[in-house]
């Protein structure tokens, strides 16, 4: 079995722990987490195959009706009373702030006892056929072209051991995911970076995925270096699967995460059975919606995974939460409590977000644009649920002109605007579908974790610059 | 359970070692509007162990972290599948520092306070600022950390450093009939002075009001646009880290020494690349490697006049005494004078979606939550609108403020006026 051997070994400590905490609070549960990462790396001049930021350690989360409190350590072994003393102790307010504690309902505490399993291929490979891989990607590379300086290639898969124990749930997960990155430095008259990142469950498809896609990765270059900046403006947009996701991510997703609910900082609070999107949009977010990166069981507070419809048919249905702010606000939590690691407070955080694929063929709503742009690969982006306002920054677009893609070439393209005209703009959707599982969302500027996005193609008007 | 130096020096057929470790202990506050949400301590350490194994006249390297939770033999075991690991990388040597032994404090006064003392002193200092009506601060989230990182190698480094640092995010917001608005705001400080912390949270509340008030200009402009600490830094940083041992290294490096960043009439730049500046929570006084630190002086008078960077990369590049990796940035001052800028149009940036560099396409640019448009004669809140311009026209003309302050990691003008930026 998968699962680590070091958290299965501490299931009792975790009880005991429990138990005795729950002497002095009315809910007490115990996460208890073994992350390991590896990366495989080879460019032109080096290599390197080492472990990657990986965590083993436990997260104490206790609510004594009013306030929630946590304490993150690496060690619970020994003696049980003195643990519970020290972590009391640890998360004491002075009397004047104890007294503005919030004040809630008492946590569920559903009885359930499972351990979940899904399946990798790691243990099929060495560190030498994986570096070997890594090497062999490299080389290929730089052998396509003179203009290439330098490649890198990368694979690192990381799995996932997390234990959750409370007086009545007692639930275990193993689950893995890998990663794949071909990147080349490539000079002809201007510097450039291209990428190509894959994600994928198995070791096996995510080094097929990186591999058919070095001709794609050298031919981008070579485009990139005859990019010219894009003239300010509003335009048709056609997204690529990628910035489709992007917008998801940006536009909607962190405005109904619901921890911004509780603190009056998400608009969408108001707009729950509201038309917020063109009727034709659908949007989705959830560790069980599709299998991706951020696929788990159950999520940082033992609540398992969910398949939350956001948007459906235009009109904004559900938002996403996590223990704390369900508590708060009188509803279910959804499954998305997340840490960046077990030294972190869980908030409400997206999984794999995505939009559902429409009817309309890419050809054909690449044809009904007169002039515009098509927009690639995410690059990054910026939230601000409050206001409604939006950043998504492409690598790269391509402009269209007369409905036909042209050898021109833009970037970077910062598209920006208003979430509302945005999502209302959208007039076509792919009947395709593809989620990018290799991003990491933060939440401001913190609280990093993995997720994915994506969706179909979508035609949009959107001010880019 | 033996030390794990001892382990590691008991290991054959390792050339090299290094062992760092980073403590950190977290008192942390939650804030929902005025009410405590969530109380939160830590108290973890991460362990990293790297070792080096020289072989066929190269040199193989390869980490791992070792936990609580790892047993002596676990640990060997982890040892000799890195020792192996090693044995599959064959790149150029190196060699690690050498001797030096240090256990200081960084600057600071935090170390005086009770952690949940202090927490409750910044919450009282936050929501005093609360207090302009239609204004609310939102959330608060408190973030109290001593870490003390240490770092030992088998040539005989031995080093420590402690750091105390707060973190604090606060979301000032204002609310009237129509609408509510934020302004997102994160501050990071080694030294607690309550009256500069609220009146820090003042202007922002100020500035949120001014959000409520802000209007879509009619169409596009071409207009000098001004930039705060926070941006500048961006800015900055980007420059610098195309200087860096590592990115001359892999080839993926603009710029070189001697190249002349500012063809233009503009303030030159004077940038160095800091160990320590007082207020930063990024100081140091040695790497991850155990380097100690060496200030560099990177881009003099606009041109590229050093690069930084750790000791591997640094020897690779034949310096005979590298940098380090440095974190704070140091800007020289300008002539910007206060209130110059006022002479023509232009157009004040408050707060940014995110300052969006790219250096490869020569461009700056990004969406702007809220900015101050300045006409001659009137200041009008402005927001919804975005900014573009080649970042080399930018860097050719811009001023750099007389006035200079720290905010972070930075040290430098408070203000950096770009010309003819496009606004749509």
């Amino acid at each position: 079995m998968p699962f680590s051997a070091y958290l299965d070994g501490v299931r009792k400590d975790c009880r005991e722990l429990v138990a005795e905490l729950g002497r002095g609070f009315d809910y007490v549960s115990v996460l208890a987490t073994d992350v390991r990462e590896t990366t495989y790396r080879a460019d032109r001049r080096m290599s390197a195959v080492q472990d990657g930021e990986g965590e083993c350690g436990f997260v104490i989360k206790m609510h004594d009706g009013r306030a929630f409190y946590e304490y993150s350590c690496d060690d619970i072994s020994g003696d049980k009373k003195e643990l519970a003393a020290k972590i009391t102790a640890a998360v004491a307010t002075d009397t004047a702030l104890g007294e503005r504690r919030i004040s809630t309902a008492p946590v569920k505490d559903e009885p359930m006892v499972r351990d979940f399993v899904r399946e990798n291929d790691f243990d099929d490979y060495n560190d030498e056929q994986l570096l070997g891989v890594c090497r062999d990607i490299s080389s290929e590379l730089i052998g396509k072209s003179d203009k290439v300086l330098n490649a890198i290639a990368m694979v690192r898969p990381y799995s996932v051991s997390k234990l959750f124990v409370t007086k009545n749930r007692e639930l275990s997960q193993y689950y893995g995911w890998a990663n794949g990155y071909a990147i080349v430095i490539y000079n002809d008259g201007k510097l450039v970076q291209a990428r190509r990142i894959e994600g994928a469950g198995t070791i096996s498809e995510v080094i097929s995925k990186v591999k058919e896609g070095l001709d794609k990765v050298i031919d981008l270059a070579a485009h990139l270096t005859k990019a010219q900046p894009i003239k300010p403006g509003v335009y048709d947009v056609i997204t690529d699967s990628s910035i489709t996701g992007l917008i998801a991510h940006e536009a909607f997703g962190h405005g109904v995460e619901m921890d911004q609910f509780v603190k009056d900082r998400a608009l969408a609070k108001h707009c729950v059975g509201q038309y917020v999107a063109s009727p034709i949009t659908n949007m989705h977010d959830g560790a069980a919606a599709t299998h991706s990166v951020a696929s788990y069981f159950f999520d940082d507070d033992g609540v398992l995974a969910h398949d939350t419809q956001i948007i459906k048919d235009g009109v904004l249905v559900a938002g996403l939460s996590d223990l704390a702010s369900a508590t708060q606000l009188g509803t279910e939590p959804t499954g998305n409590g997340r840490r960046d690691s077990y030294k972190r407070k869980a908030y409400s955080r997206m999984t794999n977000t995505f939009f559902t694929p429409g009817t309309d063929k890419l050809e054909d709503m690449i044809a009904s644009v007169k002039h515009g742009y098509m927009l690639f690969e995410t690059n990054n982006g910026m939230e601000d649920p409050k206001n409604w306002q939006i950043q998504c920054t492409a690598e790269y677009g391509i402009e269209i002109v007369d409905g036909k893609l042209t050898e021109n070439y833009v970037s970077p393209v910062v598209m920006s605007g208003s979430v509302p005209e945005l999502l209302k703009s959208i007039s076509m959707i792919s009947d395709g579908f593809e989620v990018h599982g290799s991003g990491f969302c933060g939440k401001g500027y913190k609280e990093w974790v993995r997720v994915s996005d994506g969706g179909p193609n979508l035609k949009v008007r959107v001010k880019l610059g | 359970m033996k030390d794990l130096k001892t382990i590691l020096e008991n290991t054959e057929n390792l050339s090299d070692y290094r062992i760092t470790e980073k403590n950190t202990s977290s008192y942390e506050l939650f804030f929902v509007h005025r009410a405590l949400e969530t109380v939160r301590s830590t108290d973890t350490t991460s362990t990293r162990v790297t070792v080096y194994v020289d072989h066929d006249g190269r040199r193989g390297d390869s980490s791992f972290s070792v936990y609580r939770s790892m047993s002596e033999d676990d640990i060997k075991k982890k040892i000799a599948q890195a020792h192996d690991r090693a044995l599959l990388v064959g790149n150029q040597p190196y060699g690690l520092p050498e001797g030096g032994e240090l256990d200081e404090k960084l600057p600071t006064d935090l170390d005086g306070y009770d952690p949940a003392t202090l927490g409750s002193m910044i919450a009282d200092a936050v929501y005093a600022a609360d207090d302009i009506p239609g204004g609310s601060i939102n959330a608060l989230e408190i973030f109290i950390y001593r870490d003390t990182v240490s770092v030992r190698n088998s040539r005989g480094v031995d080093k420590k450093q402690t750091t105390h640092r707060v973190m604090i995010e606060a979301i000032p917001t204002f609310t009237d009939e129509v609408q509510s608005v934020e302004l997102y705001e994160d501050y990071r400080f080694t030294r607690f002075n309550a009256e500069k912390l609220t009146a820090e949270i003042a202007e922002k509340m100020r500035e949120v009001r001014d959000r409520a008030a802000a209007v879509k200009p009619e169409g596009g402009m071409t207009v000098d646009v001004m930039l705060r600490p926070h941006e500048i830094s961006e800015l900055v940083r980007d420059l610098a880290y195309d200087l860096s041992y590592s990115a001359a290294y892999m080839h993926s490096n603009l710029h070189k020494a001697g190249d002349d960043l500012q063809t233009g009439d503009g303030d030159k730049l004077n940038v160095t690349m800091k160990a320590v500046i007082e207020g930063s929570e990024r100081s140091a006084f040695f790497d991850e490697d155990g380097t100690t630190l060496t200030d560099t002086v990177i881009i003099k008078d606009g041109v590229v006049s050093g690069m930084f960077g750790s000791h591997r990369f640094g020897q690779y590049l034949g310096i005979e005494k590298p940098s380090g990796s440095l974190s704070c940035v140091s800007v020289g001052a300008g002539t910007l004078k206060e209130g110059e800028a006022g002479n023509g149009a232009y157009i004040d940036i408050v707060s940014m979606s995110g300052l969006q560099l790219d250096l490869y396409n020569d461009y700056i640019g990004g969406e702007i939550r809220l900015a101050y448009l300045h006409d001659g004669e009137k200041v009008t809140p402005v927001t919804g609108i975005s900014m573009s311009a080649k970042l080399s026209d930018v860097l050719g003309s811009m001023r750099l403020s007389e006035k200079r302050d720290v905010s972070g990691s930075y040290e430098g003008p408070v203000r950096l006026l770009m010309k003819g930026v496009s606004v749509l």
